[in-house]
């Protein structure tokens, strides 16, 4: 029994050397891998980086630029093949606008995408600063890869991401890692390869880098980088899509005044005042939320959206008295924004066809008149206008 | 009399030798399909290293001729080889053509089908390689139409379209498969409805000599190989790999571990067939016996994509992903790896492997699988260059998305 209480006793003091060991080695490691970066005062100095070069993707070579910053923003135009593709981060997250996805507008990143981006804000290597950043690292050990020597390092990102980096032994520069990329959003594993290292005012950076992840390959070849250079933050703001820009004169909040149509007479009756919210929800959306009163209050959600495979807008409008949700598709002229039923509601039996037209814009009025037809649109006859008055700050 | 006998005996070794080329392969005396003469991506010729050394590779000349991906085949002095030219944005027509060796000067060129529009940007244009024999060049458009023409002149002798004869699908990114002659008979990868997934035509009047199985046209090409003295025609299609007779017998089928194979099946030691894909695991090596597969090995360290491998000396060399590798056939142990190269394509001359990146960067590299070796480079060309080297006589001859050139080892 005491033997056995010995050899545990003994085993864990070797483990715990062993261990610390490790540590200390790894910490040698990571400030051999820094100083092979170049000199760290410099770096320390670095605020912000703008990469040009050349980036590959399905063997189509084209120009690149990324700015990247200190807190770990990122912003990059690139082609993917026929696309020009533009994305933007600012450290929490991000947006990307690839044509790839058929969608020509920006969208938010999804959560592997955010991950793959952190990789991508990297100044110049996960181990600068990397206890600030929340990362974890362990030394596995040496190993060999494609005939090199290197140090293998798990890195744990606050994220829970884990990333294996291997540092070359000879010179303590990175050599591969492999992580968690995306391809079309879905994340896939991936490798990535460093080579030509250069020497940028003291600072050493791999001018060539190259992914693999599926079966893509991304080569990227570093031609110049500045330093320091002026960064407007709106750069890593997602921006919001063109045509939702065209309507933006619906934004804020209103002061409606609803007239309705008596034919009986050939006038307009003023039949409520009421107030309107129309605010931005995402790039490619914003909504509406109006109650008015005509015989019977009307309680709608209004949300405008731009469908680009159809090119024109996709609105949807949802009654919550009668619970009929009714699309309708619009187009935008210099001074109107028209919107018609396009005939998929939910009630199949539904045949009038509705329209509103926005018009008689300025800054802070604009009109909405609704018409129906009975003829398939040939005639039009309108039944309400709203006058939207912006409210003004007290 | 011992003398006379000795002279004679002299005189029978060196035709013997001649004939036998002293165990050296006889250099191939035209590069006539999808692949070369043995579609395994080999030259016979030979090649030493102070061929190579001292970047000795010159440019001979350099020609446009319209977008297409379709080899180069090369015979008696004359260059054939699909092209494209679009009549607008949206219109254009294939061609099969031919050139002079010398110069590469269009010699002529006869229409074949309408172009095929790559809806995703990667390149318009004929996607197959052609087949020559003595008389007729047999080409597959980009849409599927399957045409005999004259080596001569270009014209047109017969012509069937699979989609509309056959009811394939056309695939994604056009029709790719190259056509392969067996005796008389034009073997191909159709992908058409009623049991003519894979069908064998008779070369001189289109006629249909055989049809069998199921599935869609994929991005692989036949290949012909002998195992056992047993002349075998494989098709890498959709999760399975065909082997059939010549008179459209299936001899075997085998569950492969991926779909959608796009490079080669590779023949190795005689009776061994190596296929890799992208997609995991990537590749397996099995063996045939008696017509009975015996899966052999399955390894991630080779994955091709639309590139095929060669096979030299026990090693296999091609493209794992984006990067040329070295791997051994028989434990599929990574040797070496190169990168930079994109996803280009390579073949094998003698010992050494010609290399061409996916922008043009043409390498002569020692296929050597202790050492990654280069011999000579030279940027031969702009722009992306998938379609593989062909070699004749001293001769490289490369192909980018729109044109082509001749460059000779000195």
């Amino acid at each position: 029994m005491k033997l056995i209480t010995k050899y545990i006793i003994l085993t864990l003091i070797l483990t715990g050397a062993y261990g610390t060991a490790l540590c200390q080695e790894l910490d040698e490691i990571i400030q051999l891998h820094l100083k092979a970066h170049g000199d760290l005062t410099k770096w320390d100095e670095v605020e912000s980086m703008k990469i040009t070069g050349l980036f590959t993707a399905f063997s189509e070579e084209d120009d690149f630029m990324a700015i990247k910053t200190k807190d770990g923003s990122y912003y990059s135009e690139l082609a993917l093949g026929k696309a020009d593709v533009i994305e933007g981060f600012n450290g929490t997250s991000g947006w990307t606008i690839d044509p790839w996805f058929e969608i020509l507008y920006p969208r938010e990143l999804n959560r592997d995408e955010r991950n793959v981006f952190k990789q991508k804000a990297e100044f110049f290597t996960p181990f600068y600063n990397y206890k600030e950043k929340g990362i974890e690292i362990e030394l596995i050990g040496k190993t060999n890869i494609d005939g090199i020597e290197v140090f293998e390092i798990k890195l744990t990102r606050p994220s829970r991401y884990k990333e294996t980096w291997f540092l070359r032994a000879d010179n303590y520069l990175e050599y591969k890692y492999t992580s968690r990329w995306v391809d079309f959003t879905y994340g896939v594993p991936s490798e990535t390869y460093f080579d030509d290292f250069r020497d940028f005012d003291g600072m050493i950076i791999p001018c060539f880098v190259e992914r693999t992840f599926s079966q893509r390959d991304r080569m990227l070849i570093i031609e110049d980088i500045e330093f320091n250079v002026e960064v407007d933050p709106n750069i890593f703001v997602m921006p919001r899509s063109k045509e939702i820009e065209d309507i933006e004169f619906m934004v804020g909040e209103w002061n409606v005044a609803v007239k309705a149509f008596y034919s009986r007479g050939n006038l307009w009756y003023k039949v409520d005042s009421t107030e309107s919210i129309i605010q931005f929800e995402s790039t490619n959306l914003i909504s509406e939320k109006i109650s008015f009163s005509n015989s019977f209050v009307q309680s709608t959600i209004n949300n405008f959206t731009f469908n680009s495979n159809n090119n024109n807008y996709r609105i949807s409008s949802y009654d919550g008295i009668t619970s009929n949700i009714n699309l309708f598709d619009g187009y935008k002229t210099d001074t109107t924004f028209i919107i018609e039923n396009a005939q998929i509601g939910c009630d199949s039996t539904f045949s009038l066809n509705s329209r509103i037209s926005y018009g008689n814009i300025t800054v802070d009025t604009f009109e909405a008149e609704i018409s129906q037809s009975n003829d398939n649109g040939e005639t039009w006859n309108s039944s309400l206008k709203l006058k939207y008055y912006r409210k003004k700050e007290e | 009399m011992y003398k006379k006998l000795n002279l004679i005996g002299l005189i029978l070794l060196l035709v013997t030798s001649t004939l036998m080329g002293f165990g050296q392969n006889i250099a191939n005396e035209e590069w006539n399909q999808f692949r070369g003469p043995d579609r395994n991506g080999i030259s016979t010729d030979n090649i030493t290293n102070s061929d190579c050394n001292g970047n000795n590779l010159e440019l001979i000349w350099k020609q446009e001729i319209g977008s297409g991906f379709s080899e180069l085949l090369i015979s008696k002095g004359i260059i054939y080889t699909m092209i494209s030219e679009k009549t607008d944005s949206l219109q254009g027509y294939e061609y099969i053509a031919a050139f002079n060796e010398r110069d590469g000067k269009e010699l002529w060129r006869t229409k074949v089908d309408s172009i095929y529009i790559d809806e995703d940007g990667w390149g318009d244009g004929p996607r197959s390689t052609p087949i020559i024999d003595s008389e007729n060049i047999y080409s597959l458009s980009g849409h599927g139409k399957l045409s005999a023409n004259s080596k001569k002149d270009g014209k047109l002798i017969w012509q069937v379209d699979f989609v509309v004869d056959f009811g394939s699908t056309t695939p994604r990114w056009g029709f790719a498969s190259s056509p392969i002659i067996v005796d008389n008979k034009l073997i191909m990868e159709v992908g058409g409805t009623e049991s003519r997934a894979f069908m064998a035509f008779n070369k001189s009047d289109g006629s249909i000599i055989w049809s069998d199985g199921a599935g869609n046209a994929s991005h692989d090409s036949p290949l012909k190989v002998t195992i056992g003295g047993q002349e075998q025609i494989l098709f890498a299609n959709g999760s399975k790999l065909y082997s059939y007779s010549s008179d459209g017998d299936t001899l075997w089928t085998y569950n492969m571990p991926f779909r959608g194979a796009t490079a080669m099946p590779v023949l190795i030691q005689d009776n061994k067939i190596f296929v890799s894909a992208v997609r995991n695991p990537g590749f397996f090596i099995v063996q045939i016996s008696n017509n009975k597969v015996t899966e052999l090995l399955t390894g991630s360290s080779m994955k091709n994509d639309y590139s095929s491998c060669v096979y030299h000396n026990g090693y296999i060399y091609g493209y794992h992903v984006a990067a040329v590798r070295c791997i051994s056939a028989e434990t599929g142990e990574v040797k070496w790896t190169k990168r930079g190269f994109g996803k280009g394509s390579l073949m094998l001359v003698d010992d050494k492997l010609v290399v061409l990146s996916d922008k043009g960067k043409l390498v002569i590299v020692d296929a050597n699988p202790e050492l990654y070796s280069e011999l000579a480079t030279v940027q031969a060309l702009e722009g992306k260059s998938w379609t593989a080297p062909s070699f004749l006589k001293g001769k490289i001859y490369v192909r980018n998305l729109t044109g082509f050139a001749c460059y000779k080892i000195k």
